[in-house]
């Protein structure tokens, strides 16, 4: 586990239990140590790597591999922003609400876990910690649809954990050890891999399922669609991205796709992305309810991410790793949006809704340029992200899968753009007329995130250099 | 391999009894039961840090949780009887899983042996848990966590719905 980085899954986990004793004297106390918490993490990650003198040196003083850093910066940006609108969003009798935030504390901490560990073991556990905050986080409205989403995602992602146990189980008996740098060792040597590959396989199998990507997609829809606004906002925008996505790109590096090694697993896991993005943009191009479409387009963006790594060549994963915080952060802005078109217009059906863009002017911009990054337009964090996965693919000799990746992003802004015109130009309709636009605490974490994805696509020369150095450490 | 064969079978009665019993009391003692059986075998494998944490986690903490959850949700169950038929066909699911286990497993585990290596673990239960597994101990004390505010974030809305 990278020692370096223990503080930040420590002290969530403190201000968690604090929470509950200090909300008992004032409730809105639950609120603002959280959200100090969180800013407190964010504020000294942003000092370890955006100090002038660790740019001018090329990150080549960032503490540990660096991809635990970007991804616990990541987490805690996330978590930031949804725990600041969760606090003007959430009714304030709400019994339930000083154990939301500790909810949110916990899975912060529990997601910190998952990346700085360096053991599968370690990772299992936190994962489990992460299943069980998201269960209890989807139904805190109490929902009827909270419910089924929380059932579902329990149900269909429970198997996913025994295939993990499992892998885990065959990994432990034919590699004598669970940790990282062991599979990476054993992979690098010229002993046949078969026993350590289907261990590594079964594992992967639960990851996917864990994604939700296609064809283990069933809970994902439900469990988006259903759960309580904020936390859609967390779980689309971080959670699933965590405890599946960022596992298998971890696996992905390890098992040395890029020198041949258990060709079949990259072969599979390429055509699975390729399937997820195809199948998850078709179907959003059906939709008609706001959140269901963007967690089909979230699936299809998930797919991007599995594609790259399952190449798993330098450029894949820097692609891979540089998509998965690009998606972390226009994920959350559309989920974000649509929790204040719920709350200011009452409905996320896009047939009720339209014209919003004079009501609702920050909810439709924020919208805009999130939409733009996801579907790769430049010069948003997006296109960056796309044009490398797309690169290594052709230079690695996959031109139909990196032809398919173009042509299937320019269906993802097709997509949105029929829910722009839906939902926020046109005529007015009836829904709409008395929609004002959201508070100001509302719209500021989207306003920051959006203002994220332009920097991160204006300053890409200097996140390039911070990938590269990543994967040259996670890689080599 | 008398005394494995019989825990096995004490594990495999108990977690049947635990699906099939009509109070959730019950089910919830059987619960406990399977994990105190797995847990001496556990022991018996010699993995005691293992054993501990089974003993100590799910049956006993888990166990507390699933009573006090059971005995608030007692009344309802009361009033609306579950339809149990469905349970039936887990005994003959079972066996014919059983059966199938009896003649694939043994050469499948055989075969995967021919592949095994000496594992990292060893030592005494506080060299494991300190030195070794550090990092799982921290996180069991945040899935505890999670634990308890699930049951804070569930049960003021039950109480209130009520």
């Amino acid at each position: 586990m990278d020692k370096g980085l223990l503080a930040y899954l420590l002290i969530p986990l403190f201000a968690a239990v604090i929470i509950p004793f200090a909300a008992r004297c004032r409730r809105k106390l639950a609120d603002i140590i959280a959200a100090v918490t969180l800013l407190a993490g964010l504020a000294n990650l942003a000092w370890l790597v955006l100090r002038p003198s660790v740019i001018n040196g090329g990150f080549a003083d960032i503490p540990g591999d660096g991809l635990s850093l970007l991804l616990v910066a990541t987490i805690y940006l996330i978590g930031l922003c949804v725990t600041f609108f969760s606090a003007w969003f959430m009714d304030e009798e709400l019994p339930n609400r000083p154990a939301y935030y500790s909810l949110i504390l916990v899975s912060v901490a529990a997601m910190t876990g998952v990346v700085t560990t360096s053991d599968f073991f370690t990772l299992y556990v936190f994962i489990e910690v992460l299943a069980v905050t998201t269960f209890a986080l989807i139904t805190t409205d109490e929902s009827a649809g909270g419910i089924e989403g929380a059932l579902k995602y329990f149900f269909l992602t429970f198997p996913a954990s025994a295939l993990i146990i499992a892998g885990l189980a065959v990994l432990l008996l034919t590699l004598g050890s669970l940790s990282f740098e062991n599979l990476r060792i054993f992979m690098a040597s010229d002993i046949p891999s078969g026993p350590v590959t289907f261990g590594a396989a079964l594992m992967l199998l639960g990851f996917l399922i864990k994604s939700g990507v296609v064809p283990f997609h069933a809970w994902t829809p439900d469990a988006y669609q259903g759960a309580y606004a904020p936390v859609s906002a967390h779980l689309a925008g971080i959670v699933t991205k965590i405890s599946g996505v960022y596992a298998i790109v971890k696996l992905a590096t390890l098992l040395r796709f890029f020198d041949g090694r258990a060709q079949g697993l990259s072969g599979m896991l390429m055509f699975l992305g390729m399937l997820s993005i195809a199948v998850g943009a078709l179907a959003a191009l059906r939709q008609k309810d706001f959140k269901r479409m963007l967690a089909f387009s979230s699936i299809s963006q998930v797919g991007y991410i599995v594609l790259a790594a399952g190449l798993g060549t330098p450029l894949a994963i820097m692609g891979a790793v540089f998509h998965l915080v690009n998606h972390a952060t226009f994920k959350t802005v559309l989920f974000l949006n649509s929790a204040s078109l719920e709350r200011s217009a009452g409905t996320t059906d896009m047939d009720k809704l339209g014209g919003l863009e004079h009501s609702m002017p920050w909810t439709s911009w924020t919208s805009v340029v999130a939409l733009l990054s996801t579907a790769g337009v430049p010069p948003l964090s997006g296109f960056w992200s796309k044009l490398l996965i797309i690169l290594a693919l052709w230079e690695s000799g996959f031109k139909t899968y990196a032809v398919l990746a173009l042509l299937f992003s320019i269906v993802t802004l097709a997509y949105f753009m029929v829910m722009q015109r839906k939902v926020f130009f046109g005529l007015k309709t009836r829904a709409a007329e008395n929609s004002p636009e959201v508070s100001a605490p509302l719209l500021a974490p989207v306003v920051l995130l959006s203002a994220v994805i332009v920097a991160l696509g204006l300053l890409f020369p200097y996140f390039y250099t911070y990938v590269r150095v990543v994967t040259e450490r996670i890689i080599l | 391999m008398t005394y494995h064969t019989l825990l096995f079978l004490f594990t495999a009665i108990f977690a049947v009894w635990a699906v099939m019993a009509r109070k959730l009391l019950t089910s919830a003692i059987m619960l406990a039961l399977v994990s105190v059986c797995v847990a001496l075998i556990f022991f018996d494998f010699g993995a005691p840090w293992a054993g501990v944490f089974e003993l100590s986690v799910c049956a006993g903490l888990i166990t507390v949780l699933f009573v006090g959850a059971v005995s608030l949700v007692r009344t309802v169950e009361e009033k609306s009887p579950e339809n149990r038929t469905r349970f039936q066909a887990l005994p003959p699911a079972l066996a014919i899983f059983a059966i199938a286990a009896w003649f694939y497993l043994p050469p499948f585990l055989d075969e995967l042996a021919g592949w095994a290596r000496p594992g990292t673990g060893g030592g005494t239960i506080g060299l494991a848990l300190w030195d070794m597994r550090r990092p799982d101990l921290l996180g069991q004390v945040l899935m505890l966590a999670a634990g308890v505010f699930v049951i804070k974030s569930v049960f003021p809305r039950r109480t209130e719905n009520k």
